[in-house]
């Protein structure tokens, strides 16, 4: 099987069992939902300020959401010593970081339709200036969490640390993934999408990296 | 002539500073059935767990099936198969896309996955959560993967564990399957009354495999 098919059949587990049991979901969509209003309400009825800082809290919230849903993708393969399976089935292992990042992204944009629907409706947000550069930054930004979540997950297998390591690690890793999703973000919201080319840039670039080196060492990481 | 199927020479694993197999040297013949037998905390695990390639050796070398235990153990994992204390199934699927999952990994006939949950009994279960299952029919699922796979060693940790005499029988038919067919295994238990399928007995205590079996007075 190649390298794509591997990469999909695990991609494919995941999703079956995020559907199946709907951890992710479950856990995340109400924990950005109550995010969201707690800080529109904090900011109170001032226009001009939820506009000016919808942007930024749109993707905290994303972050904070990519984080719940690693966790769970990840006590998966730790529930029943799975991981171990995957280590010892005769695949590319670079798959199980793609499959994992892969299934993780596209959990992860469903999210984002459903948070961002919120934050327009609450903080009049404007997604019709150019909504191309916005979809290119949550396509791009959630590729690149995604990958830094699937990279690192693996050091999380023990519940211990994926509540503890598990965020020290990636969020400082995925900064510049949520200031380049700000500013693209905010660029796109302002009708100046035009100028969003070299945030978009970086997210690519921030992609390619990560996704990079993510296949070359995710094997190492998953070796004993 | 075909290389043993085992061959350790000086394998020592440390855990953080406590070793748990020290200067192992084993030799498995191809077609043989070696029982493995133990106290709880001998090393039983650590020492199959170090064949399938589930653990790196600290020191020493080794080979399985002619591959070495280090740089050969891509080509050994395709060979083998490490039925161990924890099943590695997904709770959320079920038994048979558990199987089809691994038969889609290994590149195997998902044809022969029906026929051997029948085999282990799950033919009913078989489209239930393994969340719901109880810890022997999980067995059976690890068992099943086994016969899915039929691998040329096949390494048994605590096989009998949480099964039901039904499912341990199911677990003998395995092993005597293999035997037959000159496929090699390694089975550690407790389990007395079961093993009887073996060409020859280890023995293992305090992380050491003792030299002469039955210098040890174990069968």
């Amino acid at each position: 099987m190649t390298l794509l098919g591997q990469t999909l059949t695990v991609a494919g587990k995941d999703l079956r069992i995020e559907m199946r049991g709907r951890y992710a979901l479950g856990a995340v969509l109400p924990f950005a939902g109550t995010l969201l209003i707690t800080f529109g309400l904090s900011l109170g009825p001032g226009r001009t300020l939820l506009q000016q800082t919808a942007p930024g809290l749109l993707w905290l919230a994303v972050l904070f959401a990519s984080i719940l849903a690693f966790r769970q993708a990840f006590q998966a393969e730790a529930e029943d010593g799975a991981l171990e399976g995957l280590l010892l089935a005769p695949i590319d292992k670079a798959a199980v970081f793609l499959g994992k990042a892969a299934a993780v992204a596209l959990e992860l944009l469903v999210i984002e339709a459903v948070v961002v629907t919120i934050v327009t409706a609450m903080f009049g947000l404007s997604l019709g200036d150019a909504p191309l550069v916005l979809a290119g930054a949550f396509v791009l930004g959630t590729i690149g969490l995604a990958a830094v979540g699937s990279l690192f997950g693996v050091l999380a297998e023990s519940p211990r640390a994926r509540e503890a390591v598990f965020p020290l690690l990636v969020l400082p890793l995925t900064t510049p993934v949520l200031v380049a999703g700000v500013k693209a973000t905010e660029l796109a919201a302002t009708g100046r999408g035009g100028e969003a080319g070299s945030w978009l840039s970086l997210l690519v670039a921030f992609d390619l990296v990560v996704l990079g080196v993510g296949t070359l060492v995710f094997g190492h990481l998953l070796e004993d | 002539m075909a290389p043993p199927a085992v061959r350790l020479s000086g394998v020592t694993r440390v855990f953080g500073v406590a070793p748990a197999l020290i200067r192992a040297d084993l030799s498995v013949e191809r077609g043989e059935v070696l029982l493995v037998r133990g106290p709880n905390g001998a090393g039983k695990s650590t020492l199959l767990r170090v064949i399938g390639t589930a653990l790196s050796p600290t020191y020493g070398s080794g080979s399985v099936l002619g591959f070495d235990l280090v740089t050969g153990r891509e080509e050994i994992r395709r060979r083998v198969e490490l039925l161990a204390h924890r099943t590695r199934l997904y709770e959320d699927l079920t038994a048979k896309e558990n199987l089809r999952f691994t038969s889609a990994l290994y590149g195997l006939d998902a044809g022969r996955i029906d026929p051997v949950l029948r085999d282990v009994g799950l033919a009913d279960a078989a489209g239930e959560r393994v969340r719901g299952y109880s810890h022997g029919m999980r067995q059976r699922v690890a068992v099943a993967r086994a016969l899915l796979r039929s691998p040329e060693l096949l390494l048994l940790d605590e096989p009998y564990a949480g099964l039901d005499e039904e499912g341990k029988d199911v677990v003998d038919r395995v092993i005597l399957a293999a035997r037959a067919e000159g496929r090699t295994v390694v089975l550690a238990t407790h389990d007395p009354s079961r093993g009887t399928a073996a060409t020859r007995t280890a023995f293992m205590d305090g992380g050491r495999l003792l030299p002469d079996l039955r210098a040890a007075g174990v069968r």
